[in-house]
């Protein structure tokens, strides 16, 4: 149980894992069931279960689709099962393994104009804090949105201009003669729309960002970053580190650490693989060099013989500089 | 103390291009908006010149400093700026009158109130970025991984060091550095060379900070050649609110690092200059939009690419007559050139190109149209050039809009016959390579807004629509 929802893992890729809840609740008031979900690869088989108090013996079930990790809201209208009372329902996921899912919540929607457009101002203005890919593209909002709040205004916006021309050409006593600046005031409005939906998320963001670095050093502001740990980590190497520029391999699994590890080395000579996750030839690693292995896989170091070995490479004479968890620097003799 | 410092920097770039300009006695008509102009071009002037003078430094081997900066810069700008007042180019009236202007305006009625409601927007919006910039860490891939990775060796070393492919490298032969792409241009990491340089320290947050003054730079220019324009106020300030609302081009800012803004700003001022040139064929617009093409190398490798866009408009802008056929001759052999360049499937400025046409439409379209990027500034462009076709090819506007349509050709070759597809497919390249087009788009947009409305209002006698002046 985590505090933002249930956290649920399989065994393994053909085991399924399955969340109920008793319900009661009538069909009709309820057409569409909603799952808040998030973290389930888009090849999970997904089903909704229930069972109605006509049958309460057999357990129904549809397949459910998948969207960026989150289960998609499924209408029942027409299912000739959903009927009577629902007395219960669950989610059933196979093909979940690695990382768990998160399961946050269950509503049954009534699909009333009401709350179809408070979902859709829901998701509008559903948080969108920073990731990876905000450089690259924002969503603006929800990670699915059934009606994506751009193409809502401009679909308006075009829509009304469409009606105004008209009647500015056949009833021009309403409305008076075309003038294109009314269309540019209803294009100017949607844009302020967006923009305060825009900038409502910046600021949001703004006081994440202040709560968790406001106040602090550069240095405080890097240890309780995204990164902290390699952050921590590469501090102790640079304090093992000659002053003058010596070359410096930064290897590491994980392609966020490896690269981010070799940013933190910097202003030292330092060499990393940018794309892939590949070792150095070990005819490139000279007498002098330093070796910095984070959380590396495959990297063996004998102490007796102060022997480094990688990959299908000889093994290079070395020192261990010091190491830490899953964590080395050596220096090549 | 640190904030004087990071002002001071800022403002060093600033002055020295207004300097510059207004030695040149740029922009020169007296219509409204020259004030705006010069701030606006200003400070990406500034930051080239800059530039230009840390590499040549660089090469004289003198270390990166305050003083080896600073000094000699500040110098310059105040020699110029002596010499422009003497010469009737430069008044500080001017520019408080300017300022007089910004903040209260000689606007009546709603439309005082809609002004200041947008300045005081803008403003918003800059200190929410302004906010970001402060507090986070570099945290962009490329930032970190290409970018300020020069950035943070020149900075230790007080000089430009060369940066060497993996092979040169590891073989040991070349005395380089590594990063992911060391062939990326200097000009960017510079300005955060000398951010860390005016401040004192390293500081991979504070060095950031040129990226909020070009888009507060790329804001005035935009207001200021709109109302060059004889576009009203109140209209040109909504004009420049557009680009510096672009939620893309926000993100730019608040989480600095990347170069494609530089690349937009710069490019979209190179081409803002160039169609006053072709309008007014004043030299110094010439020499602003030749010094700006020139540096849009600078800031990114396609930055070639980009600045050759500007050439079929000169070409339609010297041959009006003739011009236009020659030029779409032009574009059907470049395009033949490249299927034929492509079947040797070669890779130029980091782009693979290949004959595949794949281009990746779908997700294209939900960048520009479905998504969060662009707010609507491409439903904008479409319905524009749609309606306002006839007029995009009068004489007047004829060499800008082939300028936009040799940009657009670029980004469909790059998105449809090279690597750019897969990257489009998984939204990584699109919207960042259109952002190098978003500022020249706003500009023409608008431009173009303003000749149908005007022309509208020609064709009604009845309506009333006099611009309002201000001295801005």
């Amino acid at each position: 149980m985590r505090p933002d929802g249930l956290s649920l893992k399989a065994n393994d890729a053909s085991s399924a894992v399955l969340i109920s809840v008793n319900t009661s609740l009538r069909s009709s008031d309820y057409p569409v069931i909603a799952w808040k979900t998030s973290g389930i690869p888009d090849a999970a088989e997904v089903g909704l279960l229930w069972r109605n108090d006509y049958e309460p013996g057999r357990i129904f079930n549809r397949r459910l689709d998948v969207e960026a990790g989150r289960v998609q809201p499924f209408s029942l209208l027409h299912d000739p099962n959903w009927v009577g009372r629902i007395v219960g329902l669950a989610l059933a996921v196979k093909g979940v393994s690695g990382e768990p899912i998160l399961v946050q919540s269950a509503t049954a929607k009534t699909m009333s104009p009401r709350e179809i457009l408070g979902d859709r101002i829901g998701e509008w203005f559903t948080f969108e804090p920073w990731n990876g890919a905000s450089i690259n593209t924002l969503i603006g909002g929800a990670d699915t949105q059934d009606l994506p709040m751009a193409f809502a205004l401009a679909v308006i916006v075009g829509l009304a201009a469409l009606i105004y021309r008209a009647l500015a050409r056949w009833r021009p006593q309403w409305v008076g003669g075309f003038r294109p600046v009314i269309v540019g005031v209803l294009f100017l409005v949607a844009w302020i729309a967006l923009d305060v939906r825009w900038q409502w998320n910046l600021a949001r963001q703004v006081m994440v960002t202040g709560e968790l670095y406001g106040g602090k050093s550069w240095r405080d502001r890097h240890l309780v970053a995204d990164d902290r740990a390699v952050f921590a980590f590469i501090e102790k190497v640079r304090i093992n580190l000659p002053p003058s520029p010596v070359r410096v391999f930064m290897v590491a699994d994980e392609h966020y650490y490896r690269d981010r590890g070799a940013y933190h080395l910097y202003p030292y000579n330092v060499y990393f693989s940018p794309w892939e996750n590949a070792m150095p030839p070990a005819s490139a690693v000279h007498s002098g060099d330093y070796f910095v292995v984070y959380q590396r896989r495959g990297v063996q170091y004998d102490a007796a013989n102060r022997r480094l070995r990688w990959s299908d490479n000889p093994p290079v004479p070395a020192e261990l500089v010091f190491s830490e968890g899953g964590s080395a620097m050596f220096r090549i003799l | 103390m640190e904030a004087v410092a990071l002002a001071l920097s800022l403002a060093l770039p600033w002055a020295l291009g207004i300097a510059v300009l207004a030695a040149l006695g740029w922009p020169g008509e007296p219509r409204g908006g020259a004030i705006a102009m010069r701030a606006g071009f200003g400070y990406v002037v500034g930051m080239i010149l800059l530039t230009l003078w840390m590499r040549a430094l660089s090469a004289a081997g003198i270390g990166f400093g305050r003083a080896s900066i600073g000094l000699p810069l500040f110098a310059a700008a105040m020699l110029l700026s002596a010499w422009a007042m003497r010469n009737a180019r430069l008044s500080i009236a001017d520019f408080r009158n300017a300022v007089i202007a910004l903040v209260r305006p000689s606007l009546k009625g709603w439309q005082r109130v809609a002004w200041i409601a947008v300045i005081v927007w803008l403003v918003v919006h800059f200190a929410l970025m302004s906010a970001e910039i402060v507090w986070r860490p570099l945290y962009p891939w490329d930032a970190w991984v290409q970018w300020a990775t020069k950035a943070r060796v020149w900075y230790e070393l007080g000089h430009i060091a060369p940066f060497v492919h993996a092979d040169q490298w590891l073989a040991g032969t070349a005395n380089g550095y590594f990063d992911a792409s060391p062939d990326y241009p200097a000009t960017m990491p510079l300005m955060q060379v000398w951010t860390c340089v005016a401040l004192g320290r390293w500081d991979d947050s504070a060095m950031n900070w040129p990226w909020l003054a070009i888009l507060i730079s790329l804001t005035f220019a935009m207001y200021g050649a709109f109302r060059a324009e004889g576009i009203a106020p109140l209209t040109s300030l909504f004009g420049a609110y557009f680009l510096a609302t672009l939620p893309l081009v926000d993100v730019h800012v608040a989480l600095a690092g990347y170069a494609d803004l530089p690349m937009g700003a710069v490019y979209g001022l190179a081409a803002v200059a160039f169609y006053r040139w072709s309008v007014h064929r004043d030299n110094r617009d010439a020499i602003v939009a030749l010094f700006l093409a020139l540096a849009c190398p600078l800031i990114k490798n396609p930055g070639w690419i980009w600045a050759l866009t500007i050439v079929p408009g000169v070409i339609v802008a010297l041959l009006p007559r003739r011009g236009l056929r020659v030029v779409v001759a032009g574009f059907a052999v470049a395009l033949l050139g490249v299927l034929a360049i492509a079947r040797a499937q070669p890779t130029l400025l980091g782009y693979h190109l290949k004959l595949d046409f794949a281009p990746a439409w779908a997700q294209l379209v939900k960048s520009y149209y479905l998504m969060g990027n662009w707010n609507l500034l491409w439903y904008a462009v479409i319905v524009l050039m749609v309606l306002g076709w006839r007029r995009l090819w009068q004489p007047s506007l004829a060499p800008l809009a082939v300028v936009v349509a040799a940009g657009l050709l670029f980004l469909t070759v790059v998105f449809s016959f090279t690597t750019a597809a897969a990257w489009i497919a998984d939204l990584t390249t699109a919207n960042r390579a259109s952002m190098h087009l978003a500022p020249l788009l706003v500009f023409v947009s608008i431009l173009l807004w303003h000749r149908m409305t005007r022309d509208s209002v020609e064709t009604a006698p009845a309506a009333d629509s006099a611009p309002v002046s201000t001295s801005m």
